[in-house]
């Protein structure tokens, strides 16, 4: 053998040892990379009070293809997100955890709706729902919100603008 | 450099590399052992297996109470503790690194570590064998490292800490040195509590359990019952806790709401498929978010985990679910278990619901535990428990037996019924039953029809006339369980039947009487004739029989179902047990190819008995069961059995739905109907239109048919539970199918409609995680919720320590 090839191993095994994975050090068993994390849903009723609601959240994460030197393409998404939780709103006539359509219901896509019987009902701004999710931990997902329905007391449906909010502190 | 030089840095480099690429592998491995993180697949090792001792290397054991040294613990008498400091001294040779040491170098001086143990003797009978009396079991204790510093200076060992393996290990980690002969099952992925802090706090009973009450409220409607049960943990340590409870549900209850309470808020929980829900729950509980998740063990054990009790917090968890209520005898029946009896497991069997003591978590083998408090103990855990029926008709009489109730009722067909605040000891099932006035029950069919099609229930009442017809003679099989847990009251019940029981016997019956506990034996070497003379024998074969051993039933299963019949005779088997099994599956399965011509009618005997293994050999054994509590009078109980088996049953039965489009109906057969014992038959319709449902069958060679008018506009006939009752049942069913069906198809099958209707299974679960707030450090130590041996069951013969 060639001292040259020689050379060329010998630099190849060092070259292994230096870049080998360090996961002897700090690293955790289980699953990497995902985090915990709240969108908050407002409603804004205008001034019907609101009776009862239906909406439809899609949370959708771009394909990590940047990690293998592909730019993410747009209309491909992965289920990434996982719905882990829906929490009820701040009005005392949704404080209730809302229902959602089990049937319905994939990882990412989640059908909600509640009603309210009661006389208090809120008018104007409010969050009506929190829906906590998992989250792959590099990525920032994107949100679809769909409101299928929003009612007085009455029946009647009004049109209401539905939004929604990311971070701890509502 | 020369090429010889080249090769041998060539042969270097690669043993370099290879052991760069090998060693975090190992690492992991070595990490996980110690590490609050274990992934499910590790079992739990000690800290003498993953840091075993070396050659060079010397263990001395002192024991902390008289300084006394020894090369290891002394034999500890059952429930003694006491604590050691192991110190492990190192020539200059051994490699430190094997403990952990962040480097070797310091190993020239002073090559000692020490290590706190707390030891707990240990009584494992004849289980064990060998092991009796050794030391089975050494903690951590979190609550020590001040003494652990001590002990360290004293000893002149301040220069060399624990290594920092060592010094991870967390409280809650059971260790085994002496391993039991039973193999290790793979560890639950949580860590175990009990040794150490917990222990100590307990005995001195300084500190409460996390879980501080339950609530259960339940609402009856016509036999549908719809039950909220809260559970309120607290977390009244210092330090951050995670609470496991391991507890019963009715064995058909239909789970389809889990909400977290925390504060204000309110969480609802979401079905997953289950292994999904637990990583969920991991990595949740491992980044410090409040979580719970929701498990099935078992059709009637579940469990419940709550991650991240802040000290001083509380958390409740809410679970609703719906579950069709028994009807037998002119009663219906409400039960609620409150406490999961323990059971026993073949040797050998992992997957089985262990019985230990408290603190000793790990020890059965088993992949399901309960801790049991022992007799002289209490925790703080409490129940409240109220029940509104609304029977539709009027109720005649509403009583129960096991607890002290308090009753009110401000209209006929209605009553409030709730346990007394002296009884709030969750020891026992609760059993309320109710009459309704008259001959008002009546089949009759409960639907609900919402955007997924009609839903319906059926409760099939048998013929009147059935009573007014004979029986033909009766080859009877009773079969005893005599194991460790029927020990005290619960045999003396089921001895006290049986001699009941052997006196009805007509003269041209034959019987068999046959024992079981480790094995099985018989009263004869085959069934003989209930004459005066046979059955004072038998009596008195009876009276001589005690409870002690193991509950090996698959014995008794053999000796009552495998030898041959008397053709003319209609076979009944009849077992009287308290069913604490963990290996239902096993003897479900031997009932299933053992069966034959044989019917099982069963005694369910004691206070809190596994009723989902008895009344799936009733229904496997197209028979039915019974169940004789502590204070049911015995004698009604086997009169009312007799009166039963006495008349013939509606046999071959089918069903006309009429104008009804039914399809999807369970049982997918229509057992036989027996004389005060209905069967709930359930399934998805399309229709609208009122129609007459007629009911067929045989009695003897005579044909019979029932008509049932169903009146679909009647909103009293309706019940928005039944679709998820009937997605229980289905789901019962695949599960009865897969005992003896290997088809793959079944647990997806099973996952599939669970998931649709949002309900438990063995294939789902509920998790939950507050995401707004992250709470500081670590999980902390996890607390499994001890809980108390069932009323009439004894500590000593049943629970592992």
């Amino acid at each position: 053998m060639k001292r040259s090839a020689l050379t060329a191993l010998v630099v190849a095994c060092l070259i292994v040892t230096l870049l080998a994975p360090r996961t002897g050090k700090g690293s955790r068993p289980g699953k990497p990379g995902v985090r915990f994390a709240p969108v908050h849903i407002y409603l804004d009723s205008g001034n019907a009070p609101l009776a009862a609601y239906q909406f439809e959240l899609v949370c959708s994460v771009p394909v990590r293809a940047s990690q293998e030197g592909n730019p993410p393409k747009a209309d491909h998404y992965e289920p990434a997100v996982k719905i882990v939780g829906v929490e009820g709103g701040q009005h005392p006539a949704f404080n209730n955890a809302p229902y959602y359509d089990p049937a319905a219901l994939a990882n990412n896509r989640i059908i909600i709706a509640a009603f309210s019987t009661g006389a208090d009902l809120p008018k104007g701004r409010t969050r009506i729902a929190t829906i906590h999710l998992q989250i792959p931990s590099d990525t920032e997902p994107e949100y679809e919100l769909k409101l299928a329905v929003a009612a007085d007391a009455d029946g009647r449906e009004f049109p209401a603008e539905l939004t929604l909010e990311t971070g701890e502190d509502q | 450099m020369k090429p010889k030089h080249l090769i041998a840095l060539l042969i270097l480099a690669v043993v370099l590399a290879v052991f760069t690429l090998l060693i975090p592998s190992l690492n992991k491995v070595h990490r996980y052992a110690s590490r609050s993180d274990q992934p499910v697949s590790q079992p739990r090792q000690s800290v003498l297996e993953s840091h075993p001792p070396s050659e060079q290397e010397q263990l001395s054991w002192h024991d902390l109470r008289d300084g006394e040294s020894a090369e290891q613990p002394a034999s500890l008498q059952f429930g003694e503790t006491r604590t050691y400091a192991l110190e492990r001294t190192a020539s200059d040779e051994t490699d430190l690194s094997l403990l952990g040491s962040p480097s070797t170098s310091s190993a020239a001086d002073g090559n000692k570590t020490a290590e706190l143990h707390t030891i707990y003797g240990d009584s494992y009978g004849g289980a064990m064998g060998g092991a009796a009396n050794r030391p089975q079991h050494i903690g951590t204790p979190q609550s020590q490292p001040r003494l652990q510093q001590a002990y360290q200076a004293d000893r002149g060992l301040e220069r060399r800490t624990l290594a920092p393996d060592l010094a991870s290990v967390t409280a809650d980690e059971i260790w085994v040195i002496a391993k039991p002969e039973a193999p290790q099952a793979v560890g639950p992925q949580y860590q175990t509590p009990g040794s150490g802090a917990m222990l100590a706090k307990v005995e001195e009973k300084e500190i409460p359990l996390p879980l501080k009450h339950t609530d259960v409220k339940g609402q009856i409607s016509g036999y549908i019952a719809t039950v909220e049960v809260t559970q309120q943990f607290e977390n009244p340590y210092s330090e951050k806790i995670e609470a496991v409870y391991v507890f019963p549900l009715p064995q058909n209850a239909a789970v389809n709401e889990f909400i977290m309470v925390i504060g204000e808020r309110k969480i609802r929980g979401i079905i997953r498929e289950r292994q999904e829900a637990e990583q969920i729950y991991a990595e949740a509980r491992r980044q410090g978010y409040v979580a719970s998740l929701l498990t099935q063990e078992r059709p009637n054990i579940f469990t419940q985990k709550v991650a991240n009790i802040e000290p001083g917090k509380a958390i409740d968890v809410n679970i609703k679910y719906f579950n069709t209520l028994a009807y037998a005898d002119g009663w219906y029946e409400f039960v609620f278990p409150m406490v999961v009896g323990p059971r026993f497991n073949p040797p050998g069997s992992t997957d089985g619901v262990g019985a230990v003591g408290r603190g000793k978590m790990g020890i059965s083998g088993q992949k399901t535990e309960v801790q049991y408090l022992r007799p002289d103990e209490r925790s703080g855990h409490d129940i409240a428990l109220a029940v509104d029926i609304d029977a539709g008709v009027e109720i005649e009489e509403v009583s129960c037996a096991t607890h002290a109730t308090q009753k009110t009722s401000d209209a006929p067909q209605k009553a409030h019924v709730q346990i007394s605040p002296l009884d709030t000891i969750p020891n026992k099932d609760f059993v309320l039953r109710y009459k309704v006035a008259g001959k008002t029950v009546k089949s009759a069919l409960v639907t609900h029809t919402d955007e997924r099609g009609g839903f319906f229930t059926l409760m099939l009442y048998p013929p009147d006339d059935l009573k007014t017809l004979q029986r033909s003679p009766m080859e009877m099989v009773f079969v005893l369980d005599c194991s460790g847990s029927m020990n005290g009251q619960p045999i003396a019940r089921a001895k006290d039947a049986v001699k009941r029981a052997l006196r009805k016997l007509g003269p041209d019956d034959t019987f068999q009487v046959i024992r079981f506990s480790q094995s099985a034996s018989q009263f004869g070497s085959q069934p003989v004739p209930a004459t005066p003379e046979n059955v004072r024998k038998a009596i008195a074969y009876v009276d001589d029989l005690k409870g002690s051993g193991g509950t090996m039933m698959i014995e008794g299963i053999k000796a009552a179902l495998e030898f041959p019949h008397d053709e003319r005779r209609f076979r009944l088997v009849s077992f009287l047990t308290d069913g604490y099994i963990g290996n239902e599956v096993e003897i479900l399965e031997a009932i299933h190819d053992r069966l034959g011509d044989s019917r099982i009618f069963s005694f369910g005997v004691g206070s809190s008995v596994n009723r989902y293994l008895l009344d799936r050999m009733a229904k496997l054994g197209k028979g039915a069961v019974a169940y004789i509590g502590p204070n049911d009078s015995n004698s009604e109980i086997v009169d009312l059995f007799y009166d039963r088996i006495s008349h013939p049953a509606l046999t071959n039965v089918t069903i006309d739905w009429g104008s009804l489009k039914v399809e999807d109906v369970y049982p997918s057969r229509i057992p036989d109907l027996f004389v005060g014992r209905p069967v709930t038959v359930t399934g998805r319709f399309a229709g609208r239109q009122n129609t007459t449902v007629r009911v067929q069958g045989k009695v003897g060679s005579y044909d019979k048919e029932l008509a049932i008018p169903v009146r679909l506009a009647d909103e009293a006939s309706t019940h928005p539970g039944i679709a998820c009752v009937w997605a229980r049942r289905k789901i019962e069913e695949l599960a009865a199918r897969k005992t003896y069906d290997d088809s793959p198809s079944l647990p997806g099958e099973i996952q599939r409609v669970a998931l649709e209707y949002s309900l438990m299974s063995e294939y789902t679960a509920f998790i939950a995680v507050d995401s707004t707030h992250q709470t500081a450090g670590d999980h902390g130590v996890t607390i499994a919720v001890p809980v108390p041996v069932p009323d009439g069951v004894r500590y000593e013969t049943t629970v592992q320590n």
